[in-house]
């Protein structure tokens, strides 16, 4: 497979002028930083997880939902086609489909971070695993993008999703009334608020890898059905 | 000459419908192509399979020697330019960004957006928002994409569709001038002046079968029953064959001054194309 920095840089480029004229776009990604703003004006002492289910919305909102419309609509406008029959690769075209979503993503995390007085105590290990994270976020996105056939069906397609990777951590409080709830123990979001919850208590990288092997699990599952579909969708 | 595409036996059938059956035939190199047939008759299929975007189910097509499959590989794409009706463009984004995205993903210089909008005649609206514009300015801007990486051979699905006969002609001109410089094309339409005026051969495509192959010009001769209409000043229409008797015919009613119009009887592809499969084109 080849590989070409040119190419994904391209895409990418078209992608950040398409989507600073979509204004559709810019007002869902403005979504968790209204929910950071709001809630950092309410406490100055927010908990861990409170924390987190601000960067949980931000990378699912931001992540996964506008990487889904964005895929989404280069299906519905038959634009993904052109790209699949230029001379790039898989990764050359989702590559630079994601480049977006994922920087766009950690600048939305980092503000909503900032908004909410998140200061972690080991930022590089937190750093870190937000990003890793985010690759799951991102593959989720370009998934459910593929499947969708238009920009009105991904954003109706994604909605189980959101809530259950934004604000699913919060059902665990509910866990012990409905067992079935242990599940959300084990979703990438609840690992990443787990991390977090660790290295505030000084536990290191070293203490943490299981959380982050659980997401990988998700990162790998997410991208093989990726992979599957993208290669499905590039034959009629 | 070099054959460029190859295709024997090609089959396709999907789910119940058989698309294509033992379709076969080759495109030389430097030829233009044309698969005729009305909606429905298998001509996009076909592209499709060139082009690699779909599986035949039976029979062999290669596409420079290689097989089909081989047309995912990046190296291929470069070497082939693919215009179809689902074809499509960056709404938000002007003519000029749409095509600069294609010049890096093609590896040409961004010198070349000029050609080709030159080509299609869309130099001054190179800064027009894409969602701005008509059907018709759509489909020269995706042949202009198509274009850009100037390939050895085009896949052209009705490239003139969308377009009145102005830019049809200059659309007419600008591939004459591609096949002078050896460029091969495939091209589909049920316009059956535009297959009379570019292709150096056609194909005849119904039901997904391929029911007459040839040369315009042998096909009109071979379909031609020899006659032609003379119309007089009276207003009368004669019809008079080849033969002796008719010949005279003709010296009288031109030595009297009679004749306003000779019209040949030729049948035109369309008249073959009915004749042949008994469906109209549309």
């Amino acid at each position: 497979m080849t590989f070409s920095m040119k190419r994904v840089n391209a895409i990418f480029q078209k992608d950040l002028k398409d989507i600073l004229r979509n204004s559709a776009v810019s007002l869902t990604a403005s979504m968790p930083l209204i929910i950071a703003f709001v809630m950092g004006k309410m406490s100055d002492d927010i908990a861990v997880d409170g924390h987190y289910m601000v960067i949980n919305i931000a990378m699912v909102t931001v992540g996964s939902f506008i990487q889904c419309c964005l895929i989404a609509e280069e299906k519905e406008k038959n634009t993904l086609r052109g790209l699949m029959l230029s001379p790039a690769s898989t990764l050359e075209i989702l590559g630079g489909k994601s480049l977006l979503s994922l920087i766009a993503m950690m600048i939305i995390v980092l503000i909503g971070a900032f908004l909410t007085g998140y200061h972690p105590e080991q930022i590089v290990v937190i750093a870190i695993a937000i990003l890793f994270t985010s690759f799951f976020f991102i593959g989720l996105g370009t998934l459910l993008g593929l499947l969708a056939k238009s920009v009105m069906e991904a954003s109706v397609i994604i909605m189980p999703f959101m809530i259950v990777f934004g604000f699913g951590s919060m059902a665990t409080m509910f866990a012990d009334k409905y067992p079935i709830l242990k599940v959300m123990d084990y979703t990438p979001n609840t690992q990443l608020a787990a991390i977090a919850v660790k290295v505030e208590s000084g536990i290191g990288l070293g203490g943490v890898w299981l959380n982050f092997g659980i997401i990988a699990l998700w990162i790998i599952g997410v991208f093989v059905l990726t992979s599957i579909v993208f290669k499905r969708k590039r034959m009629d | 000459m070099e054959n460029i595409i190859e295709v024997q036996s090609l089959e396709k059938v999907f789910a119940n419908e058989t698309a294509l059956e033992d379709v076969s035939f080759h495109v030389k190199k430097g030829e233009i192509f044309g698969f005729l047939g009305p909606s429905g008759s298998g001509k996009t299929t076909t592209i499709k399979i060139l082009t690699g975007q779909l599986n035949q189910t039976g029979g062999k097509a290669t596409v420079f020697g290689e097989p089909v499959s081989g047309m995912k590989k990046g190296e291929s794409r470069k070497k082939i330019g693919v215009l179809t009706d689902n074809s499509g463009l960056y709404s938000r984004l002007s003519i000029y960004d749409n095509l600069k995205l294609y010049c890096v993903l093609y590896e040409v210089p961004e010198q070349r957006i000029a050609d080709v909008l030159a080509l299609v005649n869309l130099t001054e609206e190179k800064k027009k928002v894409v969602s701005k514009l008509s059907k018709g300015m759509l489909q020269r801007v995706i042949l202009a994409r198509t274009l850009l990486h100037e390939p050895e051979l085009l896949f052209l699905d009705e490239p003139t569709s969308a377009l009145d006969p102005v830019n049809s002609q200059h659309i007419h001109s600008g591939l004459r001038e591609l096949k002078a410089r050896g460029t091969t094309i495939f091209l589909t339409t049920h316009d059956m002046n535009e297959a009379e005026l570019l292709c150096d051969r056609v194909a005849f495509l119904n039901k997904g079968q391929i029911r007459l192959m040839d040369e315009p010009g042998k096909l009109r001769k071979q379909y031609s029953d020899s006659t032609m209409t003379v119309e007089l000043k009276n207003n009368e229409k004669v019809v008079l064959t080849s033969t002796a008797e008719d010949a005279g015919k003709m010296f009288d009613f031109m030595s009297s001054n009679q004749v306003v119009a000779i019209h040949s009887n030729e049948p035109t592809l369309g008249d073959i194309f009915v004749e042949v499969t008994g469906r109209k084109l549309s």
